[in-house]
Order: structure tokens, then sequence, then C-alpha cells
């Protein structure tokens, strides 16, 4: 099954515009006084899963904020450097940050599904995007919600509260939600850490399907998971971007000291 | 020093507290309870009819006795002697008076199984014994007949509005119409006018006649005869040989004219409908202008204001606000609202009605606006409560989907904090029904020609003041203590406010249940 998207392996310090779908450049953000990103630079491939690993607070989540400028909420928050996406810097002071989440979804560690029913809750960013039609939301909701691999679920319960699913099903209520905009990139951090690890491995086949779709970026603590479902991985230590390859190459033969440490446990 | 802990046992030290607390807990309930009962049976007292005695009684005053039918009721007073409250009706108090009787004074008690408690439409009674009625020809049918002959009399009555509708007030109109224009006092058009405003006024005087030919004459204790006409009457309750049914009648329909009437003889009987109009409409105002501001503010101050030193001591001064006495609103709201706001308003708008003021004098809007403000800090600080229980995961969540603030505010943060919105709402109506003392200043009286809302044009009159239960209960308590009677009234009223407050309170709280399931986290 997962050989059908067995693909050539690239070669991510040497990708060609067309290959990438974020291009980091000097990224440096500070969350007041404290340098959380050192100048990171980076870029990720189309259509692919791109893992982060690291220790816990060492910016992996701050990172991929970063891609949806989702640190602005912080009032602490500074950054400088460019993030490309379709050619143009989203950290320019002129860029749609509406329209850049609904380019750029995410999906958090917690299950987060509004208090609404399903329905309301995958079709939330559409109809703040102004679609009204009742046809065309049927329509979307239907198809996230299948590429969720959670419509065989839900299909008879639309309009009761998405409260009452499970927590793996929230999770994939909340990548149906981010998934109905249609978006290029799709962040998760650290989407299984609340799951079971039945529920965790449904999570990772589905997440394998889903980048014919779009460009994948996951946060995990989990080296496993990193290699199992990632094609590229990179390692971060305290704010800095140490490694930077094709998950095989990563975990099997690291180049830097310090990732060969934390993949084989030695800290963190 | 030797302290408590020291001398218990875990153990002991937890059971000693439960049962303080407990113990405190029902003092509280007890106490909640007996002023319950109190203003329960006070109150339901007013409605239930009470038996008519006749009465012998020696009046210090006059040194004499006098013989009367009367309604008792005995109080021990400090002292310890005993005095009885007397509503009674004689010969030289036909329409009902009140006195204090000492226990040693009163000579002689006994039921009278023929007298009668017989209300008058004006809110005075007449305690007396029904002998027969009158009527035109001078027959004297017998009291069986009475339902018959009011019927007689409500027709005429019907009548003699209709020719006052149709006729004279259109006749006086265009009569004040020439006076406006100046016409001539001998002009042919007014001279027409008031001949036919006096064949009208001569046929509805030949109709009040006739009307007033019905009559019930009645005896009191010591033997005179009085009539009264019936047109005058309201009801005739032959207390004491009621049965439980009839009683539970007269208590239903007593209620009804209670609940459905306006107050008569200063406010010690008829009924409180304006009062209680009133308080529900103010509460209401009150609600639709203080729930947006509230929940702007608390929005305001949570979400967007930035943290910092101002920000808090905002915060603080708006929770010490809920700490001023209430008394203190109504002076601003005087000042501030009737006197400034209302009388700038009528230099602008009114200018022509000047020097009367048009909304420069207390009214129900000031009124509502000064408890909206009474009430602000109340709902800020619920409404900040519930924004501050929805989760930041929530919010990223919609912000990662591209909502801006605005639309984050609006589509997640107040859905899930409406029932903490709801409970400043709750709070908020509850200290609004309540409060007597600021609305005294701004616009609540004791009695109010017209209700605040009518078929006028703009039917919803803001300007004008109006009664309150609160008032009328304050009001109450100032009648002198012989009036048993009006003293229940009040009794009768406070429970009414009361189960006004519980009403709102509960339709407040349902909602609030529904929201809490809905928005469930
Ligand atoms: N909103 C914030 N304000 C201040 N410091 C923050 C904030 N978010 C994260 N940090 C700090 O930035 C560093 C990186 O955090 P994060 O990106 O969440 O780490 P990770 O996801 O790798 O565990 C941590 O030291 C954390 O304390
Ligand atoms: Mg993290």
């Amino acid at each position: 099954m997962l050989k059908l998207f067995e693909h050539e392996t690239l070669d991510v310090s040497n990708l060609s515009d067309a290959e990438t779908a974020l291009e980091v450049q000097d990224l440096n953000l500070w969350f007041g006084n404290k340098h959380v990103l050192q100048d990171i630079s980076m870029r990720i491939p189309k259509h692919r899963i791109t893992a982060f690993i690291g220790q816990s607070g060492c910016g992996k989540s701050t990172l991929v904020s970063a891609f949806n400028r989702l640190n602005d909420l912080y009032p602490g928050c500074r950054y400088q450097g460019s993030i490309y996406l379709d050619g143009r810097d989203i950290n320019h002071k002129k860029e749609n940050v509406s329209r850049l989440r609904t380019q750029v979804g995410m999906v958090f560690q917690r299950p987060n599904p509004f208090p609404m029913s399903i329905y309301d809750n995958v079709s939330y960013g559409l109809r703040l995007q102004g679609v009204r039609g009742r046809r065309q939301l049927d329509d979307a909701v239907e198809s996230a919600l299948k590429d969720a691999a959670l419509w065989d679920e839900v299909k008879d319960r639309l309009f009761e509260s998405a409260q009452i699913l499970s927590g793996g099903q929230q999770q994939r209520l909340v990548i149906a939600r981010a998934l109905a905009l249609k978006p290029d990139v799709l962040l998760l951090d650290e989407p299984t850490s609340a799951l079971d690890p039945l529920t965790t491995l449904f999570i990772e086949e589905l997440m394998a399907g889903l980048k014919k779709r779009c460009t994948i970026v996951i946060v995990t603590h989990n080296m496993q998971q990193a290699a199992r479902v990632s094609d590229y991985t990179a390692f971060l230590h305290q704010g800095r971007l140490i490694e930077y390859t094709d998950s095989d190459t990563l975990f099997t033969m690291p180049e830097k000291k310090q990732t060969e440490d934390y993949i084989t446990g030695r800290y963190g | 020093m030797v302290s408590l802990q020291n001398m218990l046992t875990p153990a002991q030290r937890q059971s000693f507290t439960i049962s303080i607390t407990a113990f405190l807990a029902s003092l509280l309930l007890l106490a909640l309870v007996s002023i319950l009962v109190l203003i329960v049976v006070r109150g339901g007292a007013y409605f239930w009819p009470s038996p008519i005695y006749e009465a012998e009684f020696y009046n210090p005053a006059t040194a004499s006795s006098k013989t009367v039918y009367a309604q008792m009721r005995v109080r021990t007073e400090e002292s310890g002697s005993r005095v009885w409250q007397v509503s009674y009706s004689d010969a030289s108090h036909p329409f009902g008076t009140k006195t204090l009787v000492e226990d040693h004074h009163l000579n002689d008690r006994a039921l009278a199984t023929e007298a009668a408690q017989i209300d008058l439409q004006d809110g005075t009674t007449v305690f007396a014994r029904p002998n027969h009625l009158v009527t035109a020809g001078g027959t004297r049918p017998p009291l069986s007949d009475y339902e018959e002959n009011k019927q007689q009399v409500m027709a005429l009555t019907e009548r003699i509005e209709e020719i006052r509708e149709t006729y004279l007030s259109g006749i006086h109109e265009q009569l004040a119409e020439l006076d406006i224009r100046d016409v001539e006092q001998d002009a042919p058009a007014r001279l027409r006018l008031n001949a036919e405003f006096a064949k009208w006024q001569g046929q509805t005087r030949e109709l009040e006649q006739q009307r007033n030919a019905y009559q019930l004459d009645v005896t009191f204790a010591d033997g005179s005869h009085l009539q009264v006409p019936l047109a005058d009457i309201e009801r005739v309750n032959r207390v004491n040989q009621q049965s439980w049914w009839q009683k539970i009648q007269m208590v239903t329909s007593g209620i009804w004219t209670f609940l459905s009437e306006s107050p008569k003889q200063a406010n010690t009987s008829g009924g409180v409908f304006p009062a209680l109009f009133g308080t529900v409409l103010m509460v209401f105002l009150m609600t639709i202008i203080v729930t947006p501001f509230g929940v702007l503010a608390a929005v305001y101050l949570s979400e967007y204001a930035p943290d910092n030193a101002f920000t808090a001591a905002i915060r603080v001064s708006v929770s010490n606000m809920a700490g001023v006495p209430s008394i203190v609103y109504g002076v601003f709201g005087l000042g501030f609202f009737v006197y400034t706001l209302g009388g700038n308003l009528d230099d602008l708008f009114f200018a022509d009605r000047l020097p009367a003021p048009t909304m420069g004098t207390p009214g129900l809007f000031w009124a509502a606006l000064t408890m909206a403000i009474l009430t602000l800090p109340v709902v800020i600080v619920a409404t900040e409560e519930g924004l501050r229980r929805v989760p930041d995961g929530l919010k990223a969540g919609s912000y990662a989907l591209g909502a801006t603030k605005a639309e984050t505010v609006l589509y997640t943060i107040l859905p899930i904090a409406s029932p903490g919105i709801m409970t400043g709402v709750i709070l908020a109506i509850a200290r609004a029904a309540g409060e007597v003392a600021p609305l005294m200043l701004v616009g609540a009286v004791k009695f109010a020609p017209n209700l605040p809302l009518d078929g006028e044009f703009p039917y919803l009159h803001l300007d004008r003041q109006f009664m309150h239960l609160g008032v009328l209960i304050y009001d109450g308590a100032f009648h002198s203590q012989t009036d048993a009677k009006g003293a229940s009234m009040m009794f009768a009223a406070c429970l009414l406010l009361l189960v006004v407050v519980f009403v709102l309170n509960i339709l407040a709280v349902l909602l609030r249940t529904r929201l809490r399931k809905r928005y469930l986290l």
C-alpha cells in the first residue's frame, strides 16, 4: 500500500524552486529577550512529509507557527528573516495573514473542535471566506470529511455536537476542518501525542494518503513516528537547525554528533 | 498558646468544621424560609376573606360605646396588652374606617352571619347587612335579583359611555378647535355645536338618573339604613355564609383584581398592575441597555486592551463600582441624565415646550439607564469571567482557519462565553428588580396616571414616569399601623415582587442551561 507513494529521494539542501513549498531564509525569532529561533534556513519540499524533531522547548512549535504567522498572537514576539510561499515573503508586513492561514492549515497537539456541530466545525473556515451556498458547503464538508477518513463514521450525525466524538475522531475532524480550505501546506504539531497507539497508527496512514493533496509538516516527539511517516526530517536543538536530510539517512547515518546523541537517546 | 488544632485529632477537626459550616448553612436557610413564610402568609391573607363580626366597643375619646359590623385582627403589643385592629362601617363612616381598640374596651364580639363586605368601585368597603334592592319604579325586589339588576345597570353604563365617546368628546374637540381659531361666541357653528352638546348631555344625565335609581338598601349594626347605588358596587361578599368553594373563587378574583387593576385609595386597595408593568418594563429596558454595553466593555478589557497597569486599574475600579451604594447612582442619574443630558436635549429638540421640561424630568428611560449603569459592573465582571474560560486552544484553532480577531470573538469566543454573560444578566436583573432608592430619584412614582406603553403614538413613552412595585411597598410601609388591610396589600406586593424576580431569574437560568448544554466544553 505505502509502496504506491514511494518516489525518488531529493536532496533538500539543493531543491529547485519548483520542488519547494516553503523556503525559510535566515529566520530569527525572539519571545521578549529570549532568542528562540536562530538563523534558520531551509527548503521544505512540495508534496512530501517533513518531520521536525528535537527536545521539548527547542523551538519546533514556534518554527511551524512561523509558517502561518500564528506567533503574531503573542505580544512579545519579534522576528527577522523571510519565509517564501508561492514566491512571496509571508513575513512581509503587507501579507494578508487571514489568507495565508487558509493556505497553510494547522492542527494542534490537543484536539480542539469548536463546541458546535460537526458540520459547523468543518464549514467554519469556508463560511469565514464568505461561502454561503448550502450545496457548496455540503459538498465541501463531505469531501473534507472523506479526505480525513471520518465521513463513514459521522455521516449520519453531522448536526450533532463535535464534543461527543472520541479523541481520535476529534483530531481527524480538526484535520478535515483544515482540509476543507484546500490548503497548500498542512502543519501538524504533535498531532498524535494525546492519542492512543492504535488511533495514532490510523492518523499516520491518513497522512501518507494526504501528501498528494498538500505538503505536510509534522512536529513530533516520537522518533519512531518520524522514521515511519516522514520523507525528510529536520533536527532542531536549542533554536538551531542542526541537521536536515532525508529520513533514512538521518536515522541511520546522522552526520552530526548532536543528532546521533539525540536519536540514540543520549539526551531528551 | 494552646491552639485548637493541637487539641483535636484531624478527624475531629474535620467533623468540627463540617458541623460549623452545616450549622451556618442551616441558619441561613432558616432565615430565608422565615422571610418567605412571613411574606407568603401575610401576603396571602390579603386575598383570603376574613369573617365579619358584630362588635361592641367603648371609645374613650367620646366616652360612648358603639356597635358595628367589622373585620378584626388581634395583635399583642410589646407591653403584653392585646389590641384589636378593627375595620368597620357605621352611620358616621358608611364607607369604612379603621381604628385600634384595646382588648378591655371590647365589650362584645359575635359572628354576624347576615352581614356582608360590600366592595365599591372606588376601592372603599361597606360592612353592613344587605336588605333588599330598590328600583326606579320604587319596587323592592329581593336580594336574589341582584345579578339581574346589576346587568341592567351595566347596560345603562355602557350606553352612557358610548354617548360620551361617540358624540360628546367629538363635539368637545370641535369646540376646542373653534376656541383656538378664536371664533366668536355667537357664531352659528358654535351655537349649533353647543345645542348638540346640550342635547347629548341631557340624554346622559337622564340615563344616569335612571341608573342611579337602582340601589341596594343596607342596614348597619346600629340599625341605621344606607342606600348604595348598584353602579358603585364592585361586588357583595357575604363572607360568613360562603362555602370554601366560594371563598376560593373570591380569592381568585381578588388575585386577578390585584394583578390587573390600578391601585385605589392611595395604594391601599385595588390592584398593582401599573406597578407590575412598570417594574417588568424597566427591568426589560435595563437589560436591553446593559447587555451590549457590558459585553462590549468586557470583550475590550479581556481581548483587546493591552495587558498593563492601566487596564488593571480599570478592572479594579469596575469591580469597585459594584460596591457603590445605589442611592449614589440615583443622585448621579438625576444630576447627569435628567438635568444635564435631559435638560440639554430639551434645549435642542423641545425648545418650543420650555419651560415645561420634556426629557429634563425623571422618567422611564432615565430610570432604565441609571439601573443599567448600576448593574454594568456586574455584567462586565461576569462576562470577563466567562471570556477567561474560553480555552486558548480554541482561539488558536479559529485563527488558524483564517479568522480575524473580530471574527474569532464573534463566532468562537462570545458563543462559548454566553453562559457567563447570562450569569451576569441574571445578577443584573435580580439587582435591578429589587432596587428602589435610586428609582425614586429618576422616575418611579407612587402614582402615575398613565402606563408608559399605550395605543398612542409613539406607543412606548420613555419620558413618562412609572410605577414600581418596590416604590409601592416602600409607600405602603409608611401607612398608619391601624391600616391592617393596607399593610397586607404591601405584603401581597412583596410577594408579587418576589415572584417577578423569581420568574425573571428562572427564565434567564433556563436560557443559560440551554446555552451551557450547547457550548459544553
Ligand atoms: N508565547 C510564548 N511566550 C514566551 N515564550 C515562549 C512562547 N512560546 C514558546 N516560548 C518559548 O520558546 C521556546 C520554544 O518553545 P516551543 O516552540 O513551544 O518548543 P517545542 O514545541 O519544541 O517544545 C521555549 O523555551 C518556550 O519557553
Ligand atoms: Mg511544541
